[in-house]
């Protein structure tokens, strides 16, 4: 068995051990008692404002808390000591915390499918999915790195969260319009998201949805240098100092 | 097998070097032991060798060639011990061995390991209810999972019970009859003296003194005897030269007509030794 198939397969075995499995489909149970709660004539529109917010959230949450914690328990450390190198544990652990994100919003999709009625193109959202996930994945790396405590890691998040997510959401809830907040809005990497995440319930294939997908891709690749490159100080700074 | 020039290095955040120029060699299949007083770089020299800390200044060639041109495959080779705990604390122990040892192309038997360190009925256990023993144990278990050349040991029994302190330093002392070598760091000067070929010893971030055990009690101790006897029922006590003992006529009447109690040559204890090498003053 290779090098990366050991360390996916051992975040999968993690997942479940750590309840992180139970925990992502406790949140889709959650989404899905949101749907059902509310009154909408077209249930597609917030199906996409959920899959916007689990996704961006979960991804960078879930990497954040994992490596904190392995960092803690000294398991890095060990890890560091076998033959494996940044890039293997890296892309297992993104394809590992994609494959979470997935299940949840898999979950809540099969229940807008059944129970309510849904029209998404499907393979546009799975790869909307990856796209977004990784970049969110690889944002929750950088903000393990730059946090010296779990405290601090939080606040991190919900920096991210607030500046980045909040504008987007009241856009997509009509609650601020205006040409120039819009254009500013698409400085953002997570208005790029929800663009692609709406791109997939049909419509043409606009310029800023061709705009979206380049910038997601250039800002994955720019965020995965950086991932790359913060690796290893992050492995050798003693967890506190 | 490893060997080591004018080391130096400096934490990141810190204004002065730990580790200020060190030279030593590890030969294949030696238990190199190194000592000194807490606080004077023995794990941070460890974890430069292992390549857990970077840019370190001097040279550092692991079989003839610098460590810094290694690839992973450089851990194939090595096993590292760790003061610390490093397991997922949710997994069971045989999860967390299983999952190290599918990292390595060399796996060696685990269980036979857990059985013989008392752990196997804890097997199924997660490691974040082990006691502070049991995952010393674990982690000891964890630098052999790969069946390695070189073994670096930091206290590795360090808060264990006599009974499994035995049973390490058997093994360590196994893993070098069968051809493997060890950087051993130890407070215990009891282990140094079992199991050590050398011993340096580190004050001040430099090494003052490297040597085997047996010519450092030599050259530090007294060469002398010291026996107590009972002489109409008092007990005295006299110190001899061990040179010309044979000769000596006073030694002589001593041991013929008196009953001896006890007989103790005088070389230092590598305690003492330890206290008067890197004591300062
Ligand atoms: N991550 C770190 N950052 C900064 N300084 C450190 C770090 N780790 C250790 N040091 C410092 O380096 C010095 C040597 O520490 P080291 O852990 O190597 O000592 P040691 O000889 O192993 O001691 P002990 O016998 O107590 O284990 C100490 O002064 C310590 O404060
Ligand atoms: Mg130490």
């Amino acid at each position: 068995m290779t090098v990366f198939l050991t360390l996916f397969l051992g975040e999968l075995q993690r997942m479940k051990k750590y309840h992180i499995l139970t925990a992502s489909i406790l949140v889709s149970f959650f989404w899905i008692g949101m749907l059902h709660l509310i009154e909408v004539p077209d249930i597609t529109a917030f199906f996409m404002i959920l899959v916007f917010f689990d996704i961006v959230s979960m991804a960078i949450v879930m990497i954040g808390v994992t490596i904190f914690f392995e960092k803690q328990e000294g398991v890095l450390k060990s890890l560091f000591v076998a033959p494996i190198n940044r890039l293997e544990f890296i892309s297992s652990k993104t394809i590992a915390n994609l494959i979470s994100n997935l299940i949840t919003i898999a979950i809540v999709y099969l229940y807008a499918l059944i129970v309510q009625d849904i029209n998404i193109n499907v393979v546009g959202l799975l790869l909307a999915i990856i796209l977004i996930g990784t970049f969110h994945s690889f944002v929750g790396f950088l903000i393990v790195y730059r946090s010296k405590g779990f405290t601090e890691m939080l606040i991190g998040m919900m920096k991210y969260f607030i500046v980045f997510m909040i504008p987007v959401a009241l856009e997509e809830f009509g609650l601020i319009t205006g040409d120039l907040f819009s254009n500013i809005l698409f400085l953002l990497p997570t208005k790029a998201s929800s663009t692609l995440i709406t791109a997939t319930t049909g419509g043409p294939i606009t310029g800023e949805v061709i705009l979206a997908t380049v910038y997601l891709l250039i800002g994955t690749l720019v965020l995965a240098y950086f991932v790359n490159k913060g690796f290893r100080k992050f492995v050798i700074r003693e967890s506190g100092v | 097998m490893f060997s080591i020039k004018n080391l130096q290095y400096r934490y990141p955040n810190n204004e002065e070097d730990t580790i200020k120029g060190i030279d030593f060699e590890i030969k294949t299949g030696e238990i190199f032991g190194l000592l000194g007083p807490s606080g004077v770089g023995k794990s941070t020299t460890q974890k430069i060798l292992t390549r857990q800390l970077d840019n370190f200044r001097g040279e550092i060639r692991y079989q003839d060639k610098s460590i810094t041109e290694y690839d992973k495959n450089f851990y194939q080779d090595i096993g590292v011990g760790f003061e610390m705990p490093v397991h997922f604390s949710k997994l069971t122990a045989e999860e967390n061995l299983d999952f190290f040892k599918k990292l390595y192309s060399s796996r060696a038997d685990t269980d036979q390991m857990l059985k013989r360190l008392g752990l196997y009925s804890d097997k199924d256990k997660k490691v974040g209810e082990f006691s502070k023993g049991m995952k010393v144990r674990l982690n000891f278990i964890r630098a052999l999972l790969n069946n390695p050349r070189m073994l670096f040991l930091d206290e590795p029994t360090n808060g264990l019970d006599p009974k499994n302190a035995r049973i390490i330093k058997n093994m360590i002392a196994e893993f070098k009859a069968e051809g493997g070598t060890v950087l051993l760091t130890t407070h215990l000067m009891n282990d140094v003296e079992e199991l050590c070929d050398q011993v340096a010893f580190m004050a001040d971030g430099k090494i003052v003194e490297i040597n085997t055990p047996k010519n450092l009690k030599l050259e530090y101790g007294s060469r002398q005897l010291k026996v107590e006897y009972s002489d109409n029922a008092e007990v005295k006590e006299a110190n001899f030269k061990l040179d010309d003992l044979g000769e000596n006529q006073k030694f002589l009447q001593v041991i013929k007509n008196n009953r001896i109690l006890t007989m103790h040559s005088q070389e230092m204890t590598l305690d003492n030794i330890f206290i008067k090498i890197t004591g300062g003053s």
